[in-house]
This record gives structure tokens, sequence and C-alpha cells, in this order.
């Protein structure tokens, strides 16, 4: 596990409230996010853009409060802008300029002096992969060079966190791939904080190492994404051949099996763990009935359990969500 | 950035570097801005479409400061460009580079949605507007202003005793700079007021121009309606930029025929408020927050 509940909290909010008119987007969000690549994760609609908005000054709440990196971010918005950088969902570059000038403008707007801003701007630019294109205008690049020059705005002024909404929008498998190496390099190697919105779970999954789910405007989930192993947690079981039998005889040993996930037809089961006697009864079941045992795991929640159980019936579908996600 | 020599070369490697230079303040970000904002205007690193109306422009201005300053220099006792007749001539160009310049530095940035990026940096809404109107003033000087301040230039410098003339002509620069600034920034202002409100370039253009004309024609038609009442009559240049910036004119220079005979203090008094108005509404448009 990477992140250290120990090191200053990066995300800080209390009771946050954001109405629309009698739309309540943000509906009493308290959290409180340790230094972590985050993952804000959640289906459209349930808050993540109005958060990353009022987390960056852009928008004010209609109630409660919310820090970043220490500061507040509606008193403090200046100061914490000069440390944030914010790569916005929507296609935000102007056609008629080079990718350099505009990055280096950009940094211009964040303080640093030109020269500065003209070496940071080349020097980042090659870092997310348009060293050559750089003097190119934007109108001719592909979606994914865009997105390339979108995340190198919001990282050429050296931030220590970055907001990245949505960055895989639009890109293509080897894009996606490309983007989430690259933020991924952002967060390990440049060490700058990321918070990644996405309502691609494999994004989140692949990146963060922390994972805040909003759904209908609530915090329905908040916490690291990588658990170390339980000792008490249920075991994962799978046996060759008909399970039935085996199914049958931890029944009688007092043991109950559910399928693992949704998937019904899974060959998988999962069993309450109730410690030695739990494991004991496992493999005089298998033995009994001569059912080769080939799996016996803790079980691990993965993110898409995670998402399942927070989100709900708003998640209906979720696994077919997450396949026709992952592009 | 470290180099690695050998006798082949030297390889470079450009790891990412945190930077830890200096971080300068509101008024850098402001001018930042202003400075892009007024080269894209001006179609600077852009394709050179963009540079042709700009410099066709700033063309038709100096063509005739230039004219006036050779027939000058073989014709010493002819005028050929008062300043009051610089200054009516000069409007409606100024009036089309505002109605071009405006939109470029207003509605690009509301079409390109880069508001969300700019508001997302140090720099506050406030500032944001305050450097677009410092781009359209300094710009819109350059053709109100500057030539007008070289046609003094080339007044006194060819004149026979060109110290004391220029010296003499001391007040006429005062003058000069008054018109030339307030002509600026009242277009100015009414410029990005209205671009302020659109991403679309050709509509923000379109509404300039055709605000410019109606307001002329409207104010033409008070001042036909009350032509009984003068007291009332005399108020009808305020609807037009075109007649109050010739009143201001008329009345600095001291031809009160080039406008309307409202007192010089009221025109600027009305110039001062039209740039105050269209500020305000652009601050608070600005400040809206989702």
């Amino acid at each position: 596990m990477r992140s250290e509940p120990a090191l200053p909290l990066s995300i800080e909010t209390a009771g946050l409230v954001k109405r629309y008119g009698s739309v309540v987007a943000l509906d009493r969000v308290d959290l409180a996010v340790p230094r972590a690549a985050i993952g804000l994760l959640g289906p459209n609609g349930a808050g993540k853009s109005t958060l990353l908005k009022i987390l960056l000054g852009l928008s004010r709440p209609n109630g409660g409060s919310a820090r970043v990196l220490g500061r507040d971010a509606v008193t403090d918005g200046r100061e914490l802008r000069m440390r944030v950088g914010y790569m916005p969902e929507t296609d935000t570059l102007p056609d008629n300029a080079t990718a350099a000038d505009f990055v280096s403008h950009m940094a211009e707007m964040s303080g640093l002096p030109h020269r500065a801003a003209r070496q940071r701007a080349a020097d980042v630019l090659y870092q997310v992969g348009l060293d050559e294109e750089r003097y190119r205008l934007v109108k001719g690049f592909s979606t994914g060079m865009k997105q390339r020059v979108k995340l190198a705005q919001a990282i050429v002024h050296d931030p220590e966190l970055v907001f990245l909404d949505e960055p895989t929008n639009g890109l293509d498998p080897l894009g996606r791939e490309e983007m989430l190496d690259l933020i991924g390099r952002i967060n390990r190697q440049l060490g700058i904080l990321v918070v990644l919105s996405s309502h691609i779970l494999d994004d989140v999954e692949q990146v963060c190492d922390y994972v805040v789910v909003l759904d209908g405007g609530q915090v329905v989930a908040s916490q690291p994404l990588h658990v170390p192993d339980d000792d008490t947690a249920d075991l994962h079981v799978r046996v060759d051949g008909d399970p039935g039998p085996f199914l049958k005889n931890l029944e009688g040993l007092g043991l109950i099996a559910r399928p693992a996930g949704i998937e019904f037809t899974s060959d998988e089961f999962v069993i309450a763990n109730d410690g030695e006697r739990t494991l004991d009864a496992i493999r005089d079941a298998a033995a009994m009935t001569g059912s080769p045992l080939r799996l016996l795991r803790p079980a691990k929640r993965s993110l898409e359990d995670l998402y399942i159980d927070s989100v709900g019936a708003g998640a209906n579908g979720a696994r077919d969500k997450r396949r026709t996600s992952k592009r | 950035m470290s180099a690695a020599s050998s006798q082949y070369g030297e390889i470079f490697d450009r790891g990412y570097d945190h930077y830890d230079g200096p971080r300068l303040g509101q008024a850098h970000a402001i001018w930042a801005l202003a400075r892009y904002s007024m080269a894209r205007s001006l179609g600077m690193r852009r394709p050179w479409t963009a540079k042709i109306i700009p410099m066709l422009l700033y063309g038709a201005v100096a063509i005739p400061v230039l004219i006036s300053i050779g027939i000058r220099a073989f014709f010493p006792a002819f005028e050929f460009l008062a300043y009051p007749e610089f200054f009516g001539a000069i409007f409606l160009l100024v009036g089309i580079f505002v109605a071009l310049i405006a939109p470029e530095m207003m509605s690009s940035d509301r079409h390109d949605r880069l508001l969300p990026l700019y508001f997302s940096r140090p720099i506050g809404r406030g500032s944001y507007v305050v450097a677009k109107l410092l781009a359209t003033g300094l710009l819109t000087l350059s053709m109100s202003l500057l030539p007008a301040v070289v046609l003094w230039l080339g007044n006194g410098l060819l004149a026979q005793e060109p110290l004391p003339a220029l010296r003499s002509s001391l007040p006429d620069l005062g003058r000069i700079v008054v018109a030339g600034t307030a002509i600026a920034f009242y277009l100015g202002a009414i410029g990005l007021a209205i671009a302020s409100f659109t991403g679309r370039k050709s509509v923000a253009v379109g509404v300039i121009i055709l605000g410019f004309v109606l307001s002329e024609s409207l104010s033409i038609a008070i001042l036909e309606a009350f032509r009984d009442q003068p007291d009332l009559a005399r108020w009808s240049v305020v609807i037009s930029p075109s007649r109050t910036i010739a009143t201001l004119v008329g009345q600095l220079f001291g031809e009160p025929d080039l406008g309307g005979d409202l007192p010089f203090n009221a025109a600027l008094g009305v110039m001062a408020a039209v740039i105050t108005i269209c500020c305000a509404v652009m601050f608070a448009w600005y400040q809206r927050r989702d």
C-alpha cells in the first residue's frame, strides 16, 4: 500500500453543499483524503465535476468548507491555484496557437517569468511526448495530442497537485494506455499528487492508490484502493468438475458458499471465514468428495466490488458498464 | 538537465526538474495575458491571413498622416490635415479596428473554452477583465493616439524652427493625448463589453458595427424629434459614439461646429460614464460563478 494515512491531507471537506436551483449537486460531503493518487469515481451526474470546481475555487459552495493541501478553497483560492494544476474534461485549446506558445503562456499565467516559461514549456512538452510537434498549430493535432497539450499546461508550473477531469475521454485504446501511463509517471516519478476524476473503473484502478466514490452528490466510499490481506477476509474457492457434491458436503459441515460476484454462472464461490475451522472444513469437504481444489485464497475487494457495493442500485449492470468501458 | 561528454558528442538527460525559480504576482499575470491577447489580436504567431486586416487598418491610418507630413515638407504654409479633422477621419477606422480586436480578445476565449483554464490559475476574474481592457486600450491607442503624435512631431520638426515650434504646440499635444486616450478607452470598453457576451466572433463584430451605425441613426432621429426643445436635443449626441467623440474633439480643439454643442466636460463625463458602465457590466458578468 502506497498511501500513508499519517501524511497531511490533500483534500478535506466538511458538510460541503452545492445546489443548482432545486437540484442538490453535492449533499453534505465530508472527506479526509490523504496525499495519494486519488480516484474520483461515480456515475454521470454524481457530482464529480462540481466537487472539482469547488476544490479549484471555480465554484462557490452553498455550505460547508473545502480545503486542498491545507488551504481553504474559497478564501485562499489564489494562493491555492498557484500550487495546483487543472486539466479540464472539455476541449479547451486555442486552435490557432502552437503548443509551445500556449503552454508557455499558461506558465506565465501561473507567475513564471517569460524565459522560464518558454523553457518549462519545452521541457514539459518533451515529457508528454510532444517534443517534435510543439511548434505546430494545435488545430492540426489528433485528440490524443490535444489531451497531452492539456496535460502539459496543467503541470508546466510544477504544481503539487493536479486535477485531471476525464483525461482519457475520446482516446483510442492505445492512446488511453499511453495517457494512463503518463499520468502514472507524473505521480510516481515527478512526485505530483493526482486527482483523477473518471467514470471508468479501469482508469482509476490502474493509476490510483485511493478512491472516493460519489453517487447522487454524496460520498458513498472513501478509502485506499489496495487494502492489505486480511486473515478474516472471506475465502474464494474453486474446485474442478461439478461443485455440487462439494458444496453439499460443506453445507453439512455448517458452511454456506455463495457464488462470487454477480455472475451466477461463475465457478468461483465465496465462503465466510471463521478462522482455522473454515479452512479445515474446506479441506475435508474436498477430500471427502474427491473434488480437486483449484483455488483457495482470501477474497480481495476489487474496485468493481467496491463500486457495486457503494453505488448499489445505481450501478445496475456495473459489470456490463465496465466491459463497455474497457476500450 | 545534465550532459555527459564523450569523444562522440554529448548525451543530454532531459529528465523532469522541479521549478524552484521565482513566481511573480498578479501584475505579471495581467501583463502576460494582455501581451498574449494583443499579439493574437494582431495575428502574431498566427497564419498570415490573421494579419491582413489589422495591417490594412494601420496602413489606412498611417497614409493620411504620412501624406500630410510630406505635403508639409514641400509646402510649409499648407496644412493638409488639422488635428480635429484627423480625429474625425480616423473615427471610422478606429471603430472597425475595435470591432475586429474586441471579439478576438473576449469571444475567442469563450469560444475556445479557455475561461476555466484561466480561472484555475492565480489570476482573478477581475484581473482577467483588467488585462483585456489594458490590451484593448493599448492597441486602440496605437490607432487613435500614435499617428496623431507622429503628425504633431512631423508638423513641429518640419517647421522653420523646430524646437520653438514643438514647444509652442505643446498644448496641442496635450489635447491630442486627451482625445486619443478618451477615444481608445471609450470605443474599446464598448467593444469589449459587447464581445464579452458571445463566443462567436462574427456575431460580436456584427453587433459592434451595427451598434455604432444604429446609435448614429437613433441620435439623429432624437435630435430631429426634439428640434423645438434645444436643451433636450443637444443631449442626443450621447447616444452616438461618433457624435460624442466629434463633440469632445470639437470642444477640445475649439471647433464646436464639428459635433454637438455639449460642453467639453459633459462630453468627457459621458464617455467616462460609458466606460465605467461597460467595465461594471464586464466585471459583474465575469464574476458569475456556477
